[in-house]
């Protein structure tokens, strides 16, 4: 990014300040950060738990409780898939994109429109759904992260090269969220949307009396699959070690011979394709709304700070733990309440550990 | 014509004006070292040069190419690699990652023959491939910092101090890498604190002072000028 580089000697002697830090012996602070880490995962436990207690105490039954639970994981799933969008475009551009939500949004109704063209197939196994909603999957992710790609050509590469605050890239993401969002009002009105209009998904009685619907199994299985795709990609390819380089220190990583505006439009497509199939997911569990992403950012953003902002697999745990919060809210008060709970969780992490479970440092 | 030319140049960051006029080359195989008091403009005519900044006036040639308004990700394609005084390593990234950006710009070559060579160069690298650079000491890190620019195998390799807050001995050991490297063929423009000592291994050197060219001459010529050596090496 050229942004940084004008800068480059208050930068410069940050770093100074910072290699010297480094120098010094670390086994002081290690132990007290492992401590904090440790601390903040056993008090995230407990409130699980005693969530769950509380539930059990205001007479839900073990077997309901578990099955919020499974549910809960699931809900985490489709929360992880828009969070890790959002996280890897925070390490390497370092702003809060607050227009994710409307690309969630977006992939949704790129699937309903696919879906919508071709002709109706018979469910496959259990599942409500036929082979178009996977092909509608297929086009809604690319078609997603190209549109991520176009947005930041128009609107945020402009900022980059005026070397505008961050603050302006945050502002000018929540313009960008109302926009998407009034084009999707625009294109298919307000009204809520169904994949399918009434077709029927039983629930699987699995052991221990549990019941999941077929559905809620797809929706788990493919956000676990992209999310260990993800790490794959960040850990053994050159395009992720890039991006890790990349939102490092992104005037290295230019020294060094890495092109970071095509790194920087490569993180904007696996970002809004996560996305999209995450939007995807989330209209399959319940339905298409126009605000059904921006409802999500909140959760995700507490996943994503739970997690540490910038890592991906961080990002993933925060927002499973989000998820069951939010499901099990709904044993012992008004499931309205479930995005409360995801906010509080966040304001407790905010106090306690700022930097988040996975945070290096 | 020289490997590495630079004609005149005016700029700075963003309006300031830095270096003034100023000119100097590196021939292929040569050490060129530069020198002059804090301020002088040293670190921002190696930036210019990298295309990290861009020059309001003058042009600079690198091989045949201007290269006054290239990206620096397009001057590494041509065979230029620079290790910046500070911050030169992906603090996150292991050794053997860092390694491999160093080659990022590199089209159909075999990394795992660029990576054998850098090893052989910096043998400790190699035992230490897996762990993270930013749990290195400074001497280990600037290690990396070369071997990663090492990686494309570059004709010219800009070092910005490379012996900054680092140990005598450990002084005097890059001092001897960077003579091996040029060895092999490589030249090297290097800005350098310890100006007795990059003179002494240095062919040339110019002497910079508020962004203009003061003084040029073989190393030998510098540290025996009293000018010279009674304004910048310190008696």
């Amino acid at each position: 990014m050229a942004k940084t580089l004008v800068e480059d000697a208050p930068v410069d002697m940050l770093a100074v300040g910072k290699a010297s830090d480094d120098a010094k012996p670390q086994d002081t602070q290690e132990g007290s950060f492992l401590d904090g880490r440790a601390a903040m995962g056993i008090g995230l436990a407990v409130i699980l738990v005693a969530m769950w207690l509380l539930g059990y105490a205001t007479g839900t039954d073990v077997q309901t409780l578990l099955s919020l639970t499974i549910w809960g994981v699931m809900l985490g799933g489709i929360i992880a898939l828009g969070g890790i969008g959002l996280t890897l475009c925070y390490g390497v551009l370092k702003f809060p994109n607050f227009a994710h939500g409307a690309l969630v949004t977006l992939g949704a109704y790129v699937t309903l429109a696919v879906i919508q063209l071709l002709p109706k197939s018979q469910p496959i196994w259990n599942f409500s759904f036929g082979w178009e909603l996977v092909v509608g999957l297929l086009v809604a992710i690319p078609v997603t992260g190209i549109v991520s790609v176009l947005i930041d050509g128009a609107l945020y590469r402009k900022l980059r090269h005026r070397n505008a605050a961050l603050v302006l890239f945050a502002m000018a993401s929540l313009g960008m969220a109302f926009f998407l969002r009034s084009v999707i009002y625009l294109l298919w009105g307000s009204d809520f949307h169904f994949f399918y209009v009434g077709r029927s998904n039983p629930a699987l009685h699995l052991p221990l009396g549990i019941r999941v619907q077929a559905d809620q199994l797809f929706v788990f299985g493919l956000a676990l699959v992209l999310v260990i795709l993800v790490y794959w990609l960040l850990a053994r390819t050159k395009m992720g070690k890039a991006m890790r380089a990349t939102a490092d220190n992104p005037d290295l990583a230019q020294v060094r011979g890495i092109d970071t505006e095509r790194v920087i439009a490569w993180t904007w497509c696996i970002g809004g394709g996560l996305a999209a199939a995450g939007g995807v997911m989330y209209a399959l569990a319940s339905q298409l709304r126009p605000d059904m992403g921006f409802t999500l950012l909140l959760p995700m953003f507490a996943g994503v700070i739970m997690g540490g902002i910038g890592n991906a697999f961080g990002a993933f745990v925060g927002c499973i733990v989000i998820g069951i919060a939010i499901q099990l809210t709904s044993a012992f008060m008004s499931p309205a309440y479930g995005p409360a709970v995801a906010f509080a969780l966040m304001v407790l992490t905010l106090l306690v550990r700022p930097q988040g479970l996975f945070a290096e440092k | 014509m020289p490997l590495l030319k630079v004609d005149k140049i005016t700029g700075g960051y963003g309006d300031s004006e830095i270096l003034r006029q100023l000119s100097m080359s590196v021939g292929a195989d040569e050490v060129v070292s530069i020198i002059g008091p804090n301020g002088a403009g040293k670190s921002t005519l190696m930036k210019t040069v990298f295309g990290l900044l861009h020059p309001r006036e003058g042009s600079i040639t690198f091989d045949g190419h201007d290269i006054s308004h290239m990206a620096a990700h397009q001057i590494v394609k041509l065979g230029m690699c620079y290790v910046p005084q500070v911050a030169n390593v992906f603090t996150t990234l292991t050794v053997e990652e860092n390694l491999e950006m160093g080659a990022f710009a590199m089209e159909g070559g075999d990394m795992a023959e660029c990576k054998q060579r850098v090893y052989d160069m910096f043998p400790k690298l190699k035992q230490r491939r897996r762990q993270l650079a930013g749990k290195m000491s400074g001497g280990e890190r600037q290690m990396v910092a070369m071997g990663s620019a090492l990686m494309l195998n570059p004709k010219l390799l800009l070092l910005d101090e490379p012996t900054a807050a680092l140990s005598p001995k450990l002084v005097d050991e890059i001092f001897e890498r960077v003579a091996r490297i040029n060895e092999t063929g490589i030249a090297i423009m290097m800005v350098e604190q310890n100006a007795k000592q990059s003179l002494e291994m240095a062919h040339r050197g110019y002497v910079l002072a508020n962004g203009e060219n003061r003084q040029e001459g073989t190393g030998k010529e510098l540290l025996e000028d009293p000018n010279v050596g009674r304004l910048y090496l310190g008696g």
